[in-house]
């Protein structure tokens, strides 16, 4: 896992409702410049977001905390 | 690092699990529609003919169609595993579900046997596919936590369900020499507490926390409810075919126990949740843990009091809590959460920074769910007191039925309609 960067667009999804933290992490990523990364916080495995950032050909890391949730690091295409 | 085996794409084509979703509504409508034409003798007794119609339109059409639907769905999401060639899967699957259990309620009514025989294969074939698709995807799973392990319990004795069915089946379409009340009794436990309740608790394993904010399910109940219960029917299934009447007694009061524990927990849990704001499904939750919690209430009053175990109306109303208190409100509810869901994920995946795609709550206000669940109870209410004065009562219930079923309906190709329209509007 690469380390946290103060340019990162940070994202807390934990806790909240479906769809929200997806719909958070897509708004985050509608902002992101070049260069730049989304440091996404989740509870769970977001599968689903994974298939959308294949399809658009982001990259992203996960790597599970040791509270039981998921950091996601999300660089550009 | 992503996990292996996770990275393909994993959800299936939207149409996959919303040709269920959209087609079981239209049972509940054909229930009613079934109640309505056979008046108050179909709560005369839970053996009848009609009775047994009415139950397969409501088990088959209703329940097995949006939880096949919804496994197709949730097994990629919630597991990882990819269930293979979806569309062609989902076809050999809905296609003759749907048409076998509308030759299942005709081959009751009628009583002719090539009905059952055309029945028979064409239910063989859907739950034959179903099973191997999912059993598949299910024994490759990358993690065993307790959704799969609760999952693999429910398909089990989905398998145990079926088979069962297939030789009642037999029995009514050519004549096979079997025990046939023995074996309806241990079908119909089968079918409601090992695969209905034990999907249930797979799948609210996962949703509960997830969308009503609650604290999750104790460790212990996760990984040790559906073992033990699956264990238990196994048990009872022995106890009761090998004419041990006392251990088998024990050990239906144990599955009452363990089904009561079920409903307690979840209800526990929901009146933890964090959310002030309540969600519209969490009528649904309460109103179906309710029905179970009564359920296995009565079933060990019905234990402990055998002159009240013996009343037409106990089995009936052994009957209704399950399947329309408990499952069809589950099913319900879960159906309002996941197709807004659907529509708005792959509106997402095809529109992505290129249009606006309506929320959640314009795909499908909560006012529209609101209303429909009112609907919904009173059908609850009125079936119930039905088992008691069906002369009056019968026909308020199935009209009400019909209101619940088409008002679902009707929110449900909302959804849809939205979704072609957004779609249309982006790509003119």
């Amino acid at each position: 896992m690469s380390e946290p960067d103060i340019s990162d667009i940070l994202v807390d999804g934990r806790g909240l409702e479906p769809p929200e933290p997806m719909e958070k992490v897509l708004a985050a990523l509608d902002q992101l410049k070049p260069g730049q990364r989304v440091r996404f916080l989740i509870h769970r495995q977001p599968y689903p977001l994974y298939d959308l950032l294949r399809r658009y050909c982001y990259r992203y890391e996960t790597a599970a905390v040791a509270d039981g949730s998921y950091e996601i690091l999300i660089s550009g295409p | 690092m992503i996990p292996a085996g996770l990275s393909l794409d994993q959800a299936p084509p939207i149409d996959v699990p919303l040709r269920f979703f959209l087609t079981a509504p239209w049972f509940l409508v054909l229930a009613a529609a079934l109640s309505l034409w056979q008046g108050p003798a179909i709560f005369a007794s839970r053996w009848l003919p009609a009775t047994l119609a009415l139950t397969h339109l409501l088990v088959l059409g209703f329940m097995a169609q949006v939880m096949l639907g919804a496994l197709l769905q949730m097994l990629p999401v919630v597991v990882g595993v990819v269930v293979p060639r979806p569309r062609l899967t989902a076809t050999l699957i809905h296609l003759p579900l749907t048409l076998g259990a509308l030759a299942l309620a005709a081959a009751f009514l009628s009583g002719v046997p090539a009905w059952f025989q055309v029945a028979w294969w064409l239910l063989g074939l859907g739950f034959g596919v179903a099973l191997f698709a999912v059993h598949l995807a299910l024994w490759r799973a990358p993690v065993a936590g307790g959704t799969v392990i609760a999952l693999r319990c429910a398909l089990a004795a989905l398998l145990v369900t079926v088979g069962l069915g297939l030789l009642l089946g037999g029995f009514f379409g050519w004549g096979w020499r079997l025990p046939v009340v023995a074996v309806t009794y241990l079908h119909a436990a089968w079918g409601l507490i090992g695969w209905t309740v034990l999907l249930v608790a797979g799948v609210a394993y996962q949703v509960v926390p997830m969308f009503q904010i609650t604290p999750p399910y104790p460790r212990w109940f996760v990984r040790g409810f559906a073992p033990l219960m699956a264990a238990l029917l196994v048990a009872w299934s022995a106890f009761a075919f090998g004419g041990l009447e006392t251990a088998a007694t024990l050990t239906s009061a144990a599955l009452a126990g363990g089904v009561a524990l079920f409903a307690l927990t979840t209800l526990y849990l929901l009146g933890q949740r964090r959310r002030k704001i309540g969600d519209p499904t969490l009528m649904y939750w309460r109103t179906g843990m309710g029905s179970l919690l009564a359920g296995a209430v009565l079933w060990l009053l019905g234990l402990s009091v055998p002159a009240l175990g013996r009343l037409p109306q106990f089995e009936l109303l052994l009957g209704i809590l399950p399947i329309f208190g408990f499952a069809v409100a589950a099913i319900n509810g879960m159906l309002y959460k996941i197709v807004p869901f659907l529509a708005w994920f792959h509106l997402q995946a095809q529109l992505f920074q290129r249009a606006k795609v309506p929320t959640m709550k314009q795909l499908l206000p909560d006012a529209a769910i609101r209303r429909q669940w009112w609907a919904y109870l009173g059908a609850l209410l009125l079936s119930l007191a039905a088992t008691v004065s069906p002369a009056v009562l019968t026909y308020l219930a199935a009209l009400t039925l019909a209101a619940t079923g088409v008002w679902l309906g009707v929110n449900l190709a909302g959804v849809w309609r939205i979704y072609r329209r957004t779609l249309r509007e982006a790509d003119p």
